[in-house]
């Protein structure tokens, strides 16, 4: 049995407070990445005995698993993950370091524009229309998930997006729901 | 024949010209125009005429020489070389050259063991000698290419995004495939090079028994040792250079794989969406979150389990109901033992009998301490006690101990014996 001081978790209220939001905690929010990693057992069992499952990830940022979502969450993710993958083509098709671009450049209005433009028939599905709704129903909330951060004139996308492209390698054909199920 | 000192001396005095050139051309050539533009560039204070007189001097002591059939010029390969040794800007050889060294290294190790067998020592200090010139040329190799691969995966490290993966990592799969992957598969402790290396080393460890046995040209067996030394030293640098090497190329050719296969999977996953719709596609993976709604709900079947298990454990774990008959009485710690108030109680009484003492008032005197509830305890104790003679005022009186005031109907110690006597 771990014991749990309480008072060793200063940042406790902070921490709980983003996490159930659905926050991934990465090492940029340096105090409460700093105080989750030193407390990492406490803070673990703490959680795990609220029904919470606190997950760490070695490539650096800490979050709640969870196995479903209200469904619009689940759109929202879907959402995240079709604007992810459409950067990693985007980034190759024009010559770049695909994994490389994606977290050193910053997206734009401009870049933003110009993925919903070539990818208009994708992001119809998901009723965004214009680089604008795409910032609004996407990057913003990308970033009250701690996916991304807003940076001067755009937003960069930080480690947990890195739970993306483990989910983009498990895309076959296997998972495709179709109406017949 | 140009003295070398001449030589140097124009050499510091135009380093900076025959680097500028040497950057800027890599290993092609140039102009006699672009050698003049470069030490006006370097030193710009000087006259036309001045300029032309310098490059005449590189001119003529063939630092610069002329291409053949073309009045394109190019710096002398020995220089460059020794430039590219200055500057670090090596490129990376070939994993032949080395293999070719060690071939010729194992044939003058058959020579140096024929000419020990017929004790020509003049030959056998030639070929010890020329082996000795082969194994540093070897090291020399080893060093060189060390530092070309740092060159190479620096190079592809500070690259930026704007360059194709293609591009980028090219240079790094060609010193892979063409010289660690070869080099390595030399090297390995089965390998020809491992064998090459065993053999030469019987051989002069052998020569070196000779001498000894013979006493015959001592001197040798100093140069022979050192000999030995080196080939086992440089086999060991070499393998540590490779590891070196093939440590720093493997990341970089890890992460070429997987940005690879990332791509290829987007662009799979992409099509497929576009065929099936993403909702269809994607449903299955999307990674998912806590989200606010579920914040204040057990929503989520792992909630309950941890609601329940934790009805589970309501009880706290240590403690245990306690047994029927193991509870010992309830006992004040500053309640003196009942036994002791029991005698003191009858000592007290025994003589004194001959108006009735209200209990009470015994207690607040004897035990002045006490609370007035244990008080209470002691005085409920005593007059239920059998063996006590003790009788009930008939009439209501209001007493006072520790501080409490109390009206009863109180017990007092018996005068019965003094009544029996008088009634008797």
């Amino acid at each position: 049995m771990t014991d749990i001081n309480l008072d060793d978790l200063t940042h406790l209220q902070a921490i709980n407070k983003k996490l159930t939001s659905g926050y991934h905690i990465s090492e940029q929010d340096t105090l409460m990445w700093q105080e989750l990693d030193q407390h990492i057992d406490a803070y673990r069992a703490l959680f795990n005995a609220l029904g919470h499952d606190l997950q760490h990830d070695s490539r650096g940022f800490y979050y709640f698993g969870s196995d479903e979502s209200t469904p619009n969450m689940g759109k929202i993710s879907r959402a995240i993950a079709l604007t992810i993958y459409i950067l990693i083509e985007h980034y190759a098709n024009t010559g770049k370091d695909p994994m490389r671009a994606l977290f050193d450049e910053v997206n734009d209005l401009e870049l933003m524009q110009t993925l919903v433009q070539i990818n208009k028939h994708l992001f119809d599905q998901l009723e965004i229309f214009s680089g604008s709704d795409l910032r609004k129903d996407v990057y913003l909330r990308m970033v009250r998930l701690g996916l991304a951060r807003e940076v001067e004139n755009g937003f960069m996308l930080q480690a947990p997006i890195y739970r993306y492209i483990d989910a983009l390698m498990e895309v076959n054909e296997e998972t495709y729901l179709g109406d017949d199920e | 024949m140009i003295p070398a000192k001449k030589l140097l001396n124009t050499l510091t005095e135009h380093w900076g010209v025959l680097e500028l050139l040497f950057k800027r051309f890599k290993m092609a050539d140039f102009s006699l125009k672009d050698v003049q533009n470069a030490i006006k560039q370097k030193q710009p204070s000087w006259s036309n005429e001045r300029i032309y007189k310098e490059t005449n001097r590189l001119l003529n002591q063939d630092i610069i020489i002329p291409l053949a059939k073309s009045s394109q010029l190019e710096i002398n390969r020995a220089i460059a070389d020794f430039a590219t040794f200055l500057l670090q800007e090596e490129h990376l050889g070939l994993a032949q050259e080395i293999s070719v060294l060690v071939d010729d290294l194992a044939r003058l190790g058959n020579r140096l063991a024929k000419a020990g067998e017929i004790e020509d020592y003049d030959e056998l200090r030639r070929f010890s000698r020329i082996m000795d010139d082969r194994v540093r040329k070897i090291m020399k190799l080893f060093a060189h290419n060390e530092n070309a691969i740092l060159n190479i995966v620096e190079q592809a490290k500070a690259d930026n995004a704007v360059q194709s993966l293609q591009k980028r990592y090219q240079a790094v799969i060609e010193a892979f495939d063409e010289y660690i992957e070869p080099m390595l598969e030399m090297v390995d402790i089965r390998g020809d090079f491992h064998a090459c290396f065993n053999t030469i080393e019987a051989q002069i460890s052998t020569q070196i028994e000779q001498i000894d046995r013979l006493g015959k040209s001592y001197q040798d067996k100093r140069m022979l040792e050192q000999l030995r030394t080196r080939i086992l030293e440089m086999h060991l640098v070499g393998r540590e250079s490779l590891r070196k090497s093939a440590d720093m190329l493997m990341p970089l050719r890890e992460e070429l794989r997987r940005n690879n296969l990332i791509t290829r999977q987007a662009a799979k996953v992409l099509g497929l969406v576009r065929k099936n719709g993403v909702d269809n596609m994607l449903s299955a993976v999307q990674p998912n979150f806590v989200s606010d709604a579920q914040r204040f709900s057990l929503g989520q079947q792992r909630h309950i389990v941890a609601y329940m298990a934790g009805l589970v454990d309501f009880e706290h774990d240590e403690y245990q109901l306690p047994e029927h008959d193991d509870v010992p009485a309830y006992q004040s710690p500053h309640i003196p033992d009942y036994n002791d108030v029991k005698t003191q109680f009858r000592k007290r009484f025994k003589k004194a009998s001959k108006k009735a003492q209200p209990l009470l008032s015994f207690l607040d005197e004897s035990y002045p301490d006490l609370e007035a509830d244990e008080m209470l305890f002691l005085y409920q104790k005593l007059i239920s006690d059998g063996d006590l003679e003790i009788s009930q005022s008939q009439e209501k009186v209001k007493i006072k101990i520790a501080q409490q005031h109390f009206s009863l109907y109180p017990f007092n110690s018996s005068i019965a014996d003094d009544k029996k006597a008088t009634e008797q």
